[in-house]
């Protein structure tokens, strides 16, 4: 030990370091999320530090505004749509890539996986030159909520590909044979035995869903029109014209949103764990 | 045999025929949804796309049917869109550079440190991501400008004695864009860092290597796959991006995300914006193949 | 006309790739018969087995079970169950949900079902587990469970595939003794695939052993055990040790040249042979007097098994090992006389 005394002024620098890097990371993450929720609770109608006076007033004017709800409401309605198309989708091509054998499996997987290393600006923008002007009896395609839903499903759906493909990896096959020797068809055996056994990917996969599609706006803001823009993409145009605290308490519902889907499947999972593990 | 086995016979092969048909066709009956979205939703508006690009534009119309290269050769002679080009893999490559080297110190930091602040850290990097990119671009909105938490935070510290603005600076625009790409950074790095033997270090350590050695000679190569990979990551992303830039920075920041959208929703021309895309895409699937190919010369060395 | 037998295997052909993994095999089980599938792991049994199953296509040949052909049939229409080596319990469903979902899937009635469920738990002793759910049951368990749930859809037959190999000695001699006695009151028709011979012997009806995606002999285990057929067969089952010799006329010698003084019986022809005897069977020392095939041999060591010491012995080029049940009085390095009788051992050429 005594031949190493000599090198102890290292580590000391670099612990000083790490402890610096700490918190220069912490505070660098959390600035922005702390300015945003307490310039919520303002009470003055304009962004200026430092604060003066405390209110909710903005929370009841953000309850209160029909324009900031029904974005919200846009919000939520896609961001389901959208867990509930990717996720379908991506669930069932995931099972045909592990079940069966593709002709050109490689070729397929890399065409399913491009969409999402496709900056949002472009699929947006091809999208709306594509579909803008279609529109079915009556029923404009370009501005509805459904199209904006398959937008995103191009972002989330190989991400949900891809975490299935990496859980039905994980699945015992033999299982699955199982089923089908205890005279299960194909149909009952995926319903009854195959989806219960991947819930916990299948959990996920909704909420990565849920998660982009509800925090996208560059896409929304090419395809929505007025009576169907989300909050972000409201939130960018408020920013664009002038900022009240009124887009600070946006931005916490919008993250509120999130983290109460986050909320729940945490309960979900540890109710599954507590029911497979006792 | 008698002739009713023989018809049995062919019962039966058919019966079977008809069960390798039913076989074949269930993948693809599987892979329907998530095929009509890629190649409807995708496919077919990339090729649109493609050939708008060469369609014409005058009279304040979206476009006009026809065959031009005229928006590419506007695109690599006009001082706007090379001034563009230019500024975005700048800053893409100074952004990702940045995200790469603090990632990097983040994720070696939750690897060393022991496992009780893991979850913690983890929690931490997580936040970004599951935030919108416009309410971060907000916070930062809020923190910047001479009004903001930044001067009032300096003044009250008596470092300066006068409100300062940092608001609409490229400096401002890359804290954003670093904010935006850093979670995936960390995350890929982790993972790299979690296949790594922890005893490698103590090893080297004890044979009288001094930390930077050590780091040089023993993690910058076993991770060497892993900033490859993040770099492009974050490279593709902020090439692609247009909103933390153009929200946070100079006017005259403009990249080609900015400028795809200002084709296509301030001035409506369709043929150069889906140019613009066309590029950009190329420029994306150019990194891609790039850094793969560093991957895979890398692995050849190693194995 | 004689009723059809349970199962019928008609020239059953597997080929993965190029390697022939079931290669032209027949095989009858009859109504409540016990028939195992012995041999080293790729052998061809548990491809065998799987064919049955319906998990593997069949490339040639054809099924029959109960006189019917099977084989075009998918896994899900085939009347028959498997106990797979892992148990393959649905994790997210009870014990007394796993052992209902065949009979669910045979729209069975609901009360009936209830009455099975019963039925088959009490058959495997595991009545009081209803509600459990298999993370919270022992490998034992698990097993058990898997058998009641292949029992209760009354199949035409049962398919064992190697169920008891994941489990530790004591428990795979319990469940053994157990599948025995299961079988003798309800007399199921089974095929049972493993590479342990002890469980053949113990289980069976009949054993066949199969190598190299054949069968090499099918018969009850004690003409199997006592006159294999073959020489793979002899080898794979109990154990041997093998003497590779020269014939010429009446001149006989090991590989090295050195002279054997064996009887052997009856002379062979000339070649090259190998003769097999079992360490069980040969005497030593004074015990070998009287014997027609008598050796001098140097003790090289000694191995204590427990119920027996094991001798291992070279004469010349020769090794072989003889078990002796208690010390012989003489220590490595001695030389002694071996000796064997004609009927036990083999000569394979």
């Amino acid at each position: 030990m005594s031949e190493r005394a000599p090198r102890s002024a290292e580590p000391l620098l670099l612990k000083a370091l790490a402890l610096a890097f700490t918190i220069f990371i912490i505070g660098y993450i959390l600035v922005p999320i702390l300015v945003t929720v307490v310039m919520s609770f303002n009470g003055a109608a304009m962004i200026r530090f430092p604060i003066t006076a405390w209110s909710t007033r903005w929370y009841a004017d953000f309850l209160g505004s029909p324009q900031w709800m029904d974005a919200l409401k846009n919000s939520i309605l896609i961001a389901f749509g959208t867990a509930a198309i990717s996720t379908t989708a991506g669930v069932l091509c995931a099972w045909a890539f592990q079940r069966f054998h593709i002709p050109f499996r490689d070729g397929w997987y890399i065409l399913i996986m491009m969409p999402l290393f496709m900056p949002g600006v472009v699929l947006g923008l091809g999208v709306a030159i594509a579909f803008g002007g279609i529109s079915f009896g009556g029923y404009a395609l370009y501005g509805s909520r459904e199209l904006v839903m398959i937008s995103h499903s191009l972002w989330a759906m190989p991400l949900v590909f891809m975490l299935m493909e990496a859980t039905f990896k994980t699945l015992d096959y033999r299982v699955v044979e199982a089923s089908h020797d205890l005279g299960g068809g194909p149909l009952r055996t995926f319903f009854e035995v195959v989806l219960p056994m991947v819930s916990t990917g299948i959990v996920s996969s909704l909420l990565f869903a849920f998660v982009i599609s509800l925090n996208e706006f560059v896409m929304a803001l090419f395809l929505t029109d007025r009576d169907t823009q989300t909050l972000p993409v409201l939130m960018w145009l408020s920013l664009r014209s002038a900022g009240t605290p009124r887009l600070a308490v946006a931005s916490v519902i919008l993250a509120l949103t999130v983290f109460a889907c986050l909320t729940i499947i945490m309960l979900w999972y540890v109710r599954q764990l507590r029911k497979v593990a006792r | 045999m008698t002739a009713a086995a023989r018809s049995d016979d062919a019962a039966f092969a058919a019966q079977r025929a008809a069960q390798e048909r039913r076989k074949a066709l269930a993948p693809w009956l599987l892979m329907l949804p998530a095929l009509i979205i890629v190649l409807l939703f995708f496919g077919l508006p990339t090729l649109y796309m493609v050939r708008m690009s060469f369609n014409l534009h005058f009279d304040q119309r979206l476009y006009v049917p026809g065959f031009t290269f005229e928006h590419y050769i506007n695109l690599f002679s006009n001082p706007l869109f090379t001034g563009a080009i230019l500024t975005t893999v700048k800053l893409a490559l100074v952004a990702s550079l940045a995200t790469v080297a603090i990632g990097y110190c983040f994720a070696l930091l939750v690897w060393l440190k022991p496992a009780r602040w893991r979850l913690l850290f983890i929690g931490l990097a997580l936040a970004p991501l599951l935030i919108s990119e416009i309410a971060i671009i907000f916070g930062w909105w809020m923190f910047f400008p001479k009004n903001g938490l930044l001067s009032y935070a300096l003044l009250s510290a008596g470092l300066i004695h006068d409100k300062v603005s940092l608001m609409y600076t490229e400096f401002a625009a890359f804290v954003g864009l670093v904010y935006v790409t850093l979670p995936y950074c960390f995350f890929i790095l982790l993972s790299i860092f979690d296949g790594i033997d922890k005893r490698l270090l103590e090893a080297s350590a004890d044979l009288g290597a001094p930390p930077v050695r050590t780091f040089r000679e023993v993690m910058l190569p076993l991770t060497w796959t892993g900033i490859l990979v993040a770099f492009s990551q974050s490279f593709i992303w902020t090439m692609g991006t247009y909103a933390t830039p153009s929200a946070l920075g100079p006017d005259t920041l403009w990249t080609m995300g900015f400028l795809i959208q200002e084709q296509m929703l301030g001035k409506h021309n369709w043929p150069m914006a889906s140019a613009l895309a066309v590029v950009l895409v190329a420029g994306v699937a150019a990194v891609m193949i790039l850094t793969r190919s560093m991957q895979s010369e890398r692995n050849s060395f190693h194995v | 006309m004689t009723a059809p037998a349970a199962l019928e295997l008609q020239n059953v052909v597997r080929r993965f790739g190029a390697v022939v993994a079931v290669n032209n095999v027949s095989l009858t089980v009859g109504k409540g018969e016990f028939v195992t599938l012995l041999g080293p792991s790729g052998s061809g049994k548990t491809s065998t087995l799987r064919l049955v199953g319906g998990f593997e296509e069949l490339d040639g040949g054809a099924i029959l079970l109960d006189g019917q052909r099977i084989d075009h049939l998918p896994a899900y229409r085939r009347d028959t169950a498997t106990i797979f080596q892992s148990g393959a319990l649905f994790p997210h469903k009870t014990v007394a949900e796993n052992v209902a979902y065949g009979l669910r899937m045979r729209k069975v009635p609901k009360d009936e079902i209830g009455r099975r469920i019963a039925e088959a738990l009490d058959v495997v002793r595991l009545k009081g587990f209803e509600a459990r759910y298999p993370a919270q049951l022992s490998g034992g368990q698990k097993q058990r469970v898997a058998l009641a749930r292949s029992l209760a859809v009354r199949p035409a037959i049962l398919l064992f595939d190697e169920p008891l190999s994941a489990l530790d000695l004591s428990l795979r001699l319990q469940l053994r003794a157990e599948i025995k006695r299961l079988h003798d009151e309800l007399k199921f028709s089974a095929i049972y695939v493993t590479h342990d011979q002890g469980e053949a012997m113990a289980m069976s009806s009949r054993v066949a052993v199969m190598n190299a995606g054949a069968i090499e002999q099918i018969d009850t285990p004690e003409t199997v055990f006592h006159a294999p057929s073959s020489e793979f067969v002899y080898t794979f089952i109990g154990e041997s040790c093998c003497l590779p010799l020269r014939i010429d006329g009446p001149d006989l010698r090991d590989r090295a040249g050195n002279p054997v003084p064996l009887a052997l019986g009856e002379r062979p022809a000339d070649g090259e042979c190998r003769l097999y005897v079992r360490p069980s069977r040969l005497r030593l020392a004074g015990e070998a007097a009287s014997l027609p095939n008598r050796l001098e041999a140097r003790i090289h060591f000694i191995e204590f098994l427990g119920d027996v010491y094991r001798y291992h012995l070279k004469a010349g080029a020769l090794e072989l090992a003889a078990d002796h049940a208690g010390s012989i009085g003489h220590g490595v390095g001695d030389v002694i006389a071996i000796g064997w009788r004609n009927e036990d051992m083999r000569l394979f050429r």
